[in-house]
């Protein structure tokens, strides 16, 4: 068995350079054998292929190994250039299925099927693959049957795979290699699998199909995280991102453990699916930073040389750069220019961010929620200068309906507080509040639908504040009109009335961009 | 001058042609000349705004949309993923349920396919008419919901419905089966003339019956079987 295991290892080695030369030289390491429940495995972490000895060693009695070898490594490597490419495109592909399918497990399976079928098509239209003999060879279980059926049709290939499907018929016509279309034909192929995919007693098991299962766990850590907030962007809403998260938490969980056993990195926490929502949509509306204005110092200092000329004073002559000599054109002078220092110096203050989640408002876990998105866009503002953001989340906070984040730079702690949701009643704890924003001298931030049963002190204890306060409204309510006519009398108030709630982060952000640009 | 790729010409890549390209390439084209027969239905048929739902114009647009279809040869597959590009709006900008519901059921009728299974669970509209004048011998079965005036003037074809119908299911239909698995709207049967309607669940209101029979969860609830 260890000859036979050593012959097999030769075999790959000699195989490999030309494998890899069929493919454009893909950067990946040699691959290695491995009891794997797939046949083929790309392990994304190391980028490296991983064979399953057993499986090689069984195809090995019908097929020349070199073939069944090659065959492997074609689908390995098709999955790591051509489909998925990356855990973002895999992403996507589970969150369509999930949409369409409502179900985990189903979709998984739908996903791996049309991955396999994409990056077989792939192998053998654009690599010369040997994978038709190895599915024309073995016996065929369950969908395997209908796969073959497949790609006989479309490889123009005889696999030994008779019946004219009504299935194949629906799958034979989707184009599988045109990138810019997988989201669609994904669709179709799912319309086309989906009553073999439910049926109780369904075939489409992963022991059912040739190249096995693909989880997320083959992803590297920092893989997962970019994958996630890119699929924040194209999210619908809070919810479908939250919901396809919930289904991975469990396998990217695993992908940290073993990262922190393999590698010994430190624990990893769990990322909350919607801080991470919110997150990435604030990166959309980043402020640039305004520079700060130089003021002349009135100070002449030597910038660089000229030569002399007669007319001009002595005391500028540089005898060490003008070869000891005193001659018109030769001999050099200092040029003066006037020297630039800071004038006063500026400072970014701290920020209170001050956010009504009380039941008015929206929830930010089921719907895209525009306070926090300006909140979250405020706070990175600040973060972006230096300062530190508070966050003061409430609804009926004499009641215990609030949460108090002190000031920090830590954005994912600001994003985890500002996402909170209570609902309830409304009302704010004006001495806890104003104590803060008195202490810190900070900027207060107040995002709310001014639905405020305390509103009238509110207005009356912010107007007595150095501070400086931007109240963002949600709406035409009444409270806002008493908001807006107290900041008529105080200069420290400003107030922005909003009719869509989509205004909310153009309007945050025009506020801190006055804050900091003007002096 | 210098080119940098010259030492790697020989890697090239060959691509090999495949049937998938000729099957993808004719699919696609299918689908360009219904978008495309859909688009003349909607250009006659629109000369207003609003399109009203009169006798004389779902015959007419029935006929228009019968004669720019019969050049085209299509699949039912085709006529499902037809459905889907319409739902979708990007290729056709404009679906207006009743005409594209009578499109849909020309194709249906005029297929060469006698079986034909429409999976419409995940559009996000439904279409009207669908089934509408489905001859003998044909078979329609519909995943998910219709709309209005399914199977309506059905010629004897029978229609499966797995999900819900709306109001003026199977109006004026002369025979044929029609068979819904959940719920149907008001005016269920309305001038029927013959034939039969299934339905699963709920009725929310029968039509004026001149003959056939309505069924409501396997028991006669309307037509000459009660008389």
């Amino acid at each position: 068995m260890e000859k036979q295991t050593e012959d097999l290892q030769e075999l790959l080695e000699r195989l490999w350079p030309e494998v890899r030369r069929r493919h454009l030289f893909p950067e990946i390491p040699t691959p290695r054998f491995e009891s794997n429940p797939s046949p083929v495995a790309m392990e994304m972490r190391n980028k490296q292929i991983i064979l399953n000895l057993e499986y090689v060693n069984t195809m090995s009695r019908m097929l020349p190994a070199a073939t069944v070898l090659e065959a492997l490594l074609d689908h390995g490597i098709s999955h790591y250039t051509c489909c998925p490419w990356d855990l973002s495109t895999h992403l996507r592909f589970y969150a369509r299925a999930k949409e369409i399918l409502n179900e985990g497990d189903l979709a998984r399976r739908a996903t791996d099927l049309f991955m396999d079928i994409v990056a077989d098509t792939h192998a053998v239209k654009e690599r010369q693959s040997s994978l038709p003999l190895l599915y024309k060879s073995g016996a065929r279980k369950g969908f395997e049957k209908i796969i073959c059926s497949l790609y006989q049709r479309i490889w123009g290939v005889d696999l030994g795979c008779p019946g004219d499907d009504e299935t194949v018929s629906r799958l034979a016509t989707i184009p599988y290699l045109d990138k810019r279309r997988w989201m669609v034909s994904l669709s179709r192929f799912i319309r086309g699998i989906r009553p073999l995919l439910e049926e109780a007693d369904s075939p489409i098991s992963d022991e059912h199909t040739r190249m096995g299962k693909h989880g997320f766990q083959q992803y590297a850590p920092e893989e997962i995280d970019q994958a996630l907030r890119e699929f924040a962007v194209e999210a619908e809403s809070p919810e479908q991102f939250a919901d396809v998260f919930e289904d991975l938490q469990t396998q990217l969980e695993e992908v940290k453990q073993d990262v922190d056993e393999g590698m010994g990195h430190g624990a990893g926490s769990p990322v909350d699916a919607n801080r991470l929502y919110y997150m990435k949509l604030a990166e959309n509306y980043a402020l640039p930073l305004h520079k700060k204005d130089m003021r002349g110092s009135g100070h002449l200092h030597p910038h660089s040389h000229r030569p002399w000329e007669v007319c001009q004073p002595f005391q500028d002559l540089d005898p060490w750069c003008s070869f000891g000599k005193y001659l018109p054109g030769i001999t050099q002078i200092w040029q003066r220019k006037e020297g630039q220092i800071y004038g006063k110096k500026e400072k970014t203050p701290n920020c209170l961010i001050m956010i009504d989640s009380s039941g008015s408002m929206i929830d930010p876990r089921t719907h895209l929620s525009y306070a926090v998105l300006g909140g979250g866009c405020a706070a990175d503002s600040y973060l972006r200068h230096d300062a530190q953001v508070a966050v003061y989340n409430f609804s009926d906070a004499l009641a215990g309906g609030r949460e108090y984040l002190p000031f920090t730079r830590s954005r994912s702690l600001i994003y985890q507080v500002l996402c909170r949701y209570f609902g309830g009643g409304t009302a704010l704890d004006l001495d806890e509040v104003t104590s803060v924003a008195e202490d810190s001298e900070a900027d207060i931030f107040l995002i709310t639908d001014m639905q405020i049963t305390n509103l009238d002190q509110t207005i009356s204890r912010f107007s007595r504040l150095d501070n400086r306060v931007t109240a963002v409204h949600v709406g035409k309510k009444s409270g806002a009109l008493r908001f807006i006519k107290a900041s008529v009398k105080n200069q420290n108030i400003s107030v922005f009335g909003v009719n869509s709630s989509n205004d909310i982060p153009r309007i945050v952000l025009g506020s801190v961009r006055n804050y900091l640009a003007v002096e | 001058m210098f080119n940098p790729f010259e030492d790697f010409k020989d890697f090239l890549s060959k691509a090999r042609g495949l049937p998938l390209d000729q099957l993808a390439a004719a699919h696609d084209q299918v689908i360009r000349e219904l978008a495309s027969g859909y688009g003349k239905l909607v250009e006659q048929e629109l000369k207003s705004l609003v399109w009203f739902v009169e006798h004389n114009r779902v015959i007419e647009a029935y006929k228009t949309a019968s004669e720019v279809i019969k050049d085209i040869d299509y699949d039912a597959h085709s006529i499902e993923d037809f459905c889907y590009v319409l739902d979708n709006g990007a290729d056709i900008p404009y679906l207006i349920s009743g005409p594209a519901g009578i499109y849909v059921a020309a194709l249906c009728n005029h297929t060469s396919d006698e079986q034909i299974v429409l999976r419409l669970g995940d559009m996000q509209r439904t279409l009207h008419f669908l089934g509408y004048r489905l001859p003998y011998g044909k078979s329609l079965r519909i995943e998910g919901d219709a709309g209005n005036f399914t199977g309506s003037a059905l010629q004897g074809g029978e229609i499966i419905i797995t999900g819900s119908t709306g109001d003026w299911t199977g109006a004026g239909m002369t025979d044929g089966k029609i068979t819904i698995n959940q719920h149907c709207g008001r005016n269920t049967g309305e001038w029927m003339q013959g034939g039969e309607i299934w339905v699963g669940s709920r009725i929310r209101g029968l039509g004026r019956m001149t003959a056939g029979r309505v069924y409501q969860g396997g028991e006669p609830v309307a037509g000459d079987v009660l008389c």
